[in-house]
């Protein structure tokens, strides 16, 4: 229900830059997802937003009032840490309860709502707990619990299911995605896990050492990615990338010919190719190299071809079989084909 | 395997053998003092060795009926547990503040506070005698809660502090978004996560307590304020010469209920003893 604006927004502890030149307008009711490695400042922003770090120069607006210097407690946000932060002496049903009583939300209430949000994420029968005797992905999911159980006016989530087993998780994205269309609140939340981010994000927000690399719905970062880095992080199996040199319009590279009518000499480039946009021919095709490794996992089999000294995942046929080392010739999507700069791997349009 | 088998049964029986000889040394004082405090007068002060001590409570009825010892044990309890009480209410806000605020001469402090313990208590005793003259508090129990509460304060103080130190912040920070004030971060967070540190802190600092000597030796003039520590030395003197039995029995008293409270809550104790050793 708020409006989130970040007006180049930097924090650095001496010499070291947790979050560098952050520029980002979030919608109300926008659901933004902040993508990128371990260490990359995802977590420093956030804490920016909720008030728990004061950023070193810029300014964090939220309905177009400036925060800064605005304290944690009365911004109105909920937040999920990473680290879970569940009170080690409460039961469950109290830490849940907690904002409630510190938000002075009447009494009466108390109980409904701790009990509606303990039903979304499960954990009805554990509410007598204390988080000591929790596995990781329970006291998750009571962290995720203490969160909604309010209105707040932006829900900061930091991997707030990196703990639970595939299947938990899965079924907790949906959860998340609803609760939040059902709240209709403003949302932000970090992950270093793509698929996450691609299935719960309105936007997307891809960081890498403190800086942002690029910001677009799921779509225009899987489809139209701004650099090498975008490319390879999002995907299972991430873009392929090989590294090589446009010459009369015809990239080459060991095992790799591909014309591209209209390019000129473009020196040292990068060409990228999603694994989802080969296909395994047997009449030629731009890619030759031998086999490395055949993986079948049922709905898709993954092939792993070396070309030259270099290995190229492949999306095969899901009944595509090859013995190790037999000659394959894959055809690219000439459509889906993308062109990056070989120093700054930045994309070339 | 026949030989690993006996070498970790001679291990396992030379552990026994060292925590037994220890357990003796400190036990053998105890039972000794037990045993002189529950035998008749005439019978701890004879030059010939007795085989079989001879069980009398002459001691026993002599404290209690002849002697203001129910009064002297409530000196002792009313001081000690108010001076425990006067630490944690200045210990805990002052050792938060240590532990999280950023401020300047921080350490500085911390460090001062630590380094009043490390003082000669003999110095101050002068001048702690005429401050509480002048305060009209010689010779009561208040003066002994303050004089107990000072000198722990440092102490417990640091323990608190370094148990504090252990907390992650992101509990604080999770408080703090959910909208709880400083005061009830501190209250309702953190003071209970950390029972375990308060409860050692505060044994400590009783064990310390009834230990006092000096200083209530100083401040306690008559049986108004005398403690059970200051009251041994009641048997000492007058006509009666020294009363042994009186001594070993007041002494043990003084010392039993430190050891089933010790006993009771060792986990924590020695959990926190090395902490507090660690860390800080
Ligand atoms: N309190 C701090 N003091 C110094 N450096 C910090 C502090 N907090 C974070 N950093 C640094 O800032 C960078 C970004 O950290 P973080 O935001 O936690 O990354 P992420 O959440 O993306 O894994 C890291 O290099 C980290 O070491
Ligand atoms: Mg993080």
């Amino acid at each position: 229900m708020a409006r989130i604006e970040l007006r180049n927004v930097e924090k650095r502890w001496g010499a070291v830059w947790g979050v560098r030149g952050v520029n980002l307008d979030i919608a109300e009711e926008e659901f933004v997802v902040f993508l990128g490695p371990s260490g990359c400042g995802k977590t420093t922003t956030m804490r920016m937003i909720a008030g728990l770090e004061e950023p070193s120069s810029g300014e964090i607006l939220m309905d177009g009032e400036n925060m800064n210097g605005v304290d944690a407690r009365d911004r109105d946000v909920a937040m999920v840490f990473q680290g879970y932060a569940l009170y080690p002496n409460m039961t469950v049903y109290e830490n849940i309860r907690f904002p409630l009583r510190m938000r002075k939300v009447p009494r009466s209430q108390h109980d409904a709502l701790v009990r509606r949000a303990a039903e979304m994420v499960q954990l009805t029968e554990l509410l007598d707990r204390k988080p000591g005797a929790l596995s990781g992905g329970q006291r998750q999911r009571a962290a995720l619990a203490r969160a909604i159980v309010r209105q707040p006016k932006v829900f900061l989530m930091d991997e707030p299911l990196s703990n639970l087993d595939a299947k938990l998780r899965q079924h907790m994205r949906v959860q998340i995605r609803h609760i939040q269309r059902d709240l209709r609140i403003t949302t932000v939340y970090v992950t270093h896990d793509q698929i996450e981010a691609m299935t719960l994000a309105d936007r997307i927000v891809v960081m890498r050492s403190a800086e942002i690399q690029q910001i677009g719905t799921p779509d225009e970062i899987y489809n139209d990615p701004a650099n090498t880095f975008v490319a390879g992080f999002i995907g299972a199996p991430p873009m392929n990338l090989v590294e090589g040199g446009i010459e009369g319009g015809v990239f080459r590279a060991p095992g790799l010919e591909v014309p591209l009518p209209g390019r000129g000499d473009l020196g040292r480039v990068i060409l990228g190719f999603r694994p989802e946009d080969c296909a395994v021919s047997m009449d030629g095709g731009e890619l030759r190299g031998c086999v490395y490794g055949v993986e079948p996992t049922g709905d898709v089999t993954y092939l792993t071809l070396k070309a030259g000294e270099r290995l190229i995942e492949i999306k095969a046929d899901r009944q595509f079989r090859a013995p190790l080392d037999s000659p394959v010739q894959v055809a690219l999507d000439p459509a889906r084909l993308y062109l990056f700069d070989g120093e700054t791997g930045r994309r070339i349009r | 395997m026949a030989s690993l088998r006996t070498t970790r049964r001679d291990s396992r029986l030379l552990r026994y053998l060292i925590l037994g000889t220890w357990a003796l040394v400190c036990l053998v004082p105890v039972a000794w003092f037990l045993s002189i405090g529950l035998r008749p007068r005439v019978e701890i002060i004879t030059p010939r060795p007795i085989y079989w001590p001879t069980f009398s409570l002459d001691a026993w009825h002599m404290i209690w009926e002849d002697w203001p010892m129910a009064r002297y044990l409530r000196n002792s309890v009313a001081a000690i547990f108010g001076s425990v009480l006067i630490d944690l209410v200045l210990a805990i806000p002052a050792a938060y503040s240590l532990a999280r605020y950023q401020y300047r001469g921080r350490d500085d402090i911390a460090f001062y506070i630590l380094s009043t313990r490390m003082m000669a208590p003999a110095i101050v005793a002068i001048p702690i005698f005429f401050l509480f003259r002048s305060l009209g508090l010689l010779d009561t129990v208040w003066a002994l809660m303050i004089v107990y509460a000072a000198i722990n304060l440092s102490l417990v103080t640091w323990i608190i502090r370094s148990y504090m130190l252990d907390i992650p912040k992101e509990l604080e920070d999770a408080a703090r978004t959910d909208g709880a004030s400083d005061l009830r971060i501190l209250w309702e967070v953190i003071v209970p996560a950390i029972r375990p540190g308060i409860i050692t802190a505060s044994v400590i600092a009783m064990i310390f307590a009834i230990n006092e000597f000096l200083f209530t030796l100083l401040i306690a003039s008559t049986p108004n304020a005398y403690t059970m520590s200051v009251a041994l030395a009641n048997f000492t003197g007058g006509s009666d010469g020294v009363i042994y039995n009186a001594i070993a029995l007041v002494a043990f008293l003084a010392f039993l209920p430190v050891f089933l409270v010790v006993l009771l809550i060792q986990r924590h104790l020695s959990r926190g003893l090395t902490m507090g050793a660690v860390k800080g």
